[in-house]
C-alpha cells in the first residue's frame, strides 16, 4: 500500500517536472511568435511604402526631357511583381521568404539604376520635387534596413530559443518551426544609394 | 628607422616565421574570443553617456559653454515636453552609414521615452582633412509624422550646413533644434516653413519655380488621367506636392522662431525610446 502511494507521488513529481517547463517554454514560444510576426508586419509596412512612392518618382521623373523610358518600365515592373509577394506570417517558410525578398532585391536594383541615370539629368535633380522625393526615398531605405534588422534579431532570438533540448521536442509537438531571416549578403540588403 | 641594407639570413627567416605564426595564431585565437562583440558590433557605438547627457560632444566641436547652452537648452524642453533631443558628435563613423549609426545611438541609449517613442538624435561627423563632414536627423516613431523625412532634410539643408560651412557650430544646432522644437509642438506646421524657407530662397534661380510648375501640372494631369490612388502610406506623411505648394495656410507665416531661454533643470536620463530610421542625412 505504501509502496504503491510513494510510486504514484514519484510519478506525479516527476510529471509536475516535465509539465511545467513544458507549459512555460509553450508560453515563451507564443510570445517570441507573436513578436517575430509582428515585426514582420513591420517589415512588409516598410517595403510597401518604398513601393508606394515609386510613382511619384517615376512621374517626377517622366516629366524629365527624353528620360530613358526602358529604365522607368523596369522600375515599374519590378514594382509590380512585388506587390504580388506578399506572406502571411503564420504560414512563412523559406521558399516563399526568399521569393519576397528576391522581388524587394529586383525593386532595390531596378531603383538604382534609376537613381544612377538621373545623374545625367542636373536639371532635374535640382528640382524640388525631386529632392523632396530623394529624401523620402533616402528615409524609407533607411527605415527598411532598421526593420530588417529588428526582424532578423527577433528572428534569431525565437530560432535560438526553439532549437535549443528539450524545448526543440515541445516545439515540435506544438509545430513551431524554425523561421528564416534576412541574410546581409542577398541583393535587397544593398540599399541604393540615394546621394549624389 | 634604419633597414638592414644585407639580406636576412635563413635562421633569421625561420625565426620571424615563428613569431609571425604565434601572432597569427593569437590574433584568431583573440578574434574567437571577440566574436560575439565584433558580430553585435555594439562595441562601434558610443556608450550611453554617465550620468547622461544630451549633448554629447566627442570630437571638440563646440567650446564648453555652447555645450552648456545646448544641454540646458535640450533639457528645458525634456522637462516640458518628455521629448528628447540628443546631440552626438562623433569623430569617427567607425565605418557605419550615418543614418545606422544615429538609429542605432537612439536604440542603444534609449532616447525617448518608452512606449512614446519620442527622441531625436543629431549625429554629426565633424569635417576632418579631406574626408566630407557629415550630419543627420533621425526620428523616434512617435515623431515621424510631426517631423517627417523631407522636413528633416530641409534643416539639414537651411539650418544646419550653411551654418557649418562657416564654422558656426553652435549656431547651426541652435537654429536646427528651435525648428524642431516649433514643428513638434506643433507651433507652426510643416507647411509654414516650407513657406518660411520659400521667401527665404527668392531670387537663387528664377527657372526652379518653372520648372516646378511644369512637373506639378505634369504630374497633376498624370494623376487625373489615372484616376485617385493613394501615394503615401499610413497618413504619416506629407504628400509631396503639398510640401511644395507650401503655401496651404498663410495665415501665421509670420512666427518667427524666438529663442528659448528660461532656466533648466537636470536630465533624469533616458527613457528607452525607438527609432525606425526615418530622418534625412546631409553633408557639407
Amino acid at each position: 500500500m505504501r509502496q504503491t502511494i510513494i510510486i504514484i507521488g514519484v510519478i506525479l513529481v516527476l510529471a509536475l517536472l516535465t509539465v511545467v517547463p513544458m507549459y512555460n517554454s509553450y508560453n515563451k514560444m507564443v510570445v517570441y511568435d507573436e513578436q517575430v510576426k509582428a515585426s514582420w508586419s513591420q517589415v512588409e509596412n516598410v517595403y510597401q511604402r518604398r513601393l508606394d512612392l515609386i510613382p511619384n518618382l517615376v512621374n517626377t521623373v517622366k516629366g524629365a526631357a527624353n528620360f530613358e523610358k526602358e529604365t522607368l518600365t523596369q522600375v515599374m515592373e519590378a514594382r509590380a511583381k512585388a506587390t504580388q509577394v506578399t506572406i502571411d506570417p503564420s504560414k512563412m517558410t523559406k521558399e516563399n521568404f526568399e521569393q519576397y525578398q528576391e522581388a524587394q532585391g529586383k525593386v532595390s536594383s531596378s531603383l538604382s539604376r534609376l537613381l544612377v541615370s538621373v545623374e545625367n539629368y542636373p536639371q532635374l535633380r535640382a528640382t524640388e520635387s525631386f529632392k523632396e522625393l530623394q529624401s523620402q526615398l533616402e528615409g524609407t531605405e533607411n527605415r527598411i534596413a532598421v526593420e530588417r534588422r529588428k526582424f532578423s534579431e527577433l528572428v534569431m532570438e525565437y530560432n535560438a530559443y526553439i532549437r535549443k533540448f528539450p524545448k526543440n521536442i515541445y516545439a515540435s509537438w506544438f509545430n513551431f518551426k524554425e523561421k528564416p531571416y534576412f541574410t546581409a549578403e542577398k541583393e535587397a540588403a544593398k540599399a541604393p544609394t540615394v546621394k549624389f | 628607422m634604419n633597414y638592414p641594407t644585407k639580406s636576412l639570413s635563413e635562421s633569421n627567416m625561420k625565426k620571424i616565421k615563428q613569431h609571425l605564426r604565434a601572432i597569427i595564431s593569437f590574433t584568431f585565437v583573440a578574434l574567437l574570443f571577440l566574436n560575439p562583440f565584433l558580430v553585435n558590433g555594439q562595441n562601434d557605438i558610443p556608450a550611453r553617456p554617465e550620468p547622461p547627457r544630451l549633448v554629447n560632444d566627442m570630437a571638440g566641436l563646440l567650446s564648453a559653454e555652447e555645450q552648456t547652452a545646448l544641454e540646458r537648452k535640450l533639457v528645458t524642453y525634456y522637462d516640458s515636453t518628455s521629448t528628447q533631443i540628443a546631440i552626438v558628435v562623433v569623430k569617427s563613423l567607425n565605418g557605419y552609414d550615418i543614418n545606422d549609426m544615429a538609429v542605432r545611438i537612439g536604440q542603444k541609449w534609449g532616447v525617448g521615452q518608452k512606449g512614446k517613442n519620442n527622441g531625436i538624435v543629431i549625429l554629426i561627423k565633424p569635417k576632418i582633412n579631406n574626408e566630407n563632414g557629415k550630419v543627420c536627423i533621425v526620428n523616434g516613431y512617435g515623431v515621424e509624422a510631426l517631423v517627417t523625412d523631407a522636413l528633416s532634410k530641409r534643416i539639414i539643408e537651411n539650418e544646419i550646413t550653411p551654418a557649418f560651412r562657416e564654422g558656426q557650430y553652435y549656431q547651426g544646432l541652435n537654429k536646427a533644434t528651435n525648428v524642431l522644437f516649433s514643428l513638434l509642438k506643433g507651433e507652426f506646421s510643416a507647411d509654414q516653413y516650407m513657406a518660411k524657407n520659400k521667401k527665404k530662397k527668392k531670387g537663387t534661380s528664377p527657372l526652379i519655380p518653372i520648372i516646378i510648375v511644369i512637373i506639378i501640372i505634369i504630374i497633376v494631369s498624370n494623376r487625373r488621367s489615372q484616376g485617385p490612388r493613394s501615394f503615401s502610406h499610413g497618413g504619416a506623411d506629407i504628400p509631396f506636392w503639398m510640401l511644395m505648394g507650401g503655401m496651404m495656410n498663410s495665415g501665421r507665416s509670420g512666427n518667427d522662431f524666438g529663442d528659448f531661454n528660461s532656466g533648466g533643470g537636470d536630465f533624469g536620463g533616458f527613457g528607452g525610446g525607438d527609432f525606425g530610421g526615418g530622418g534625412a542625412s546631409g553633408e557639407w
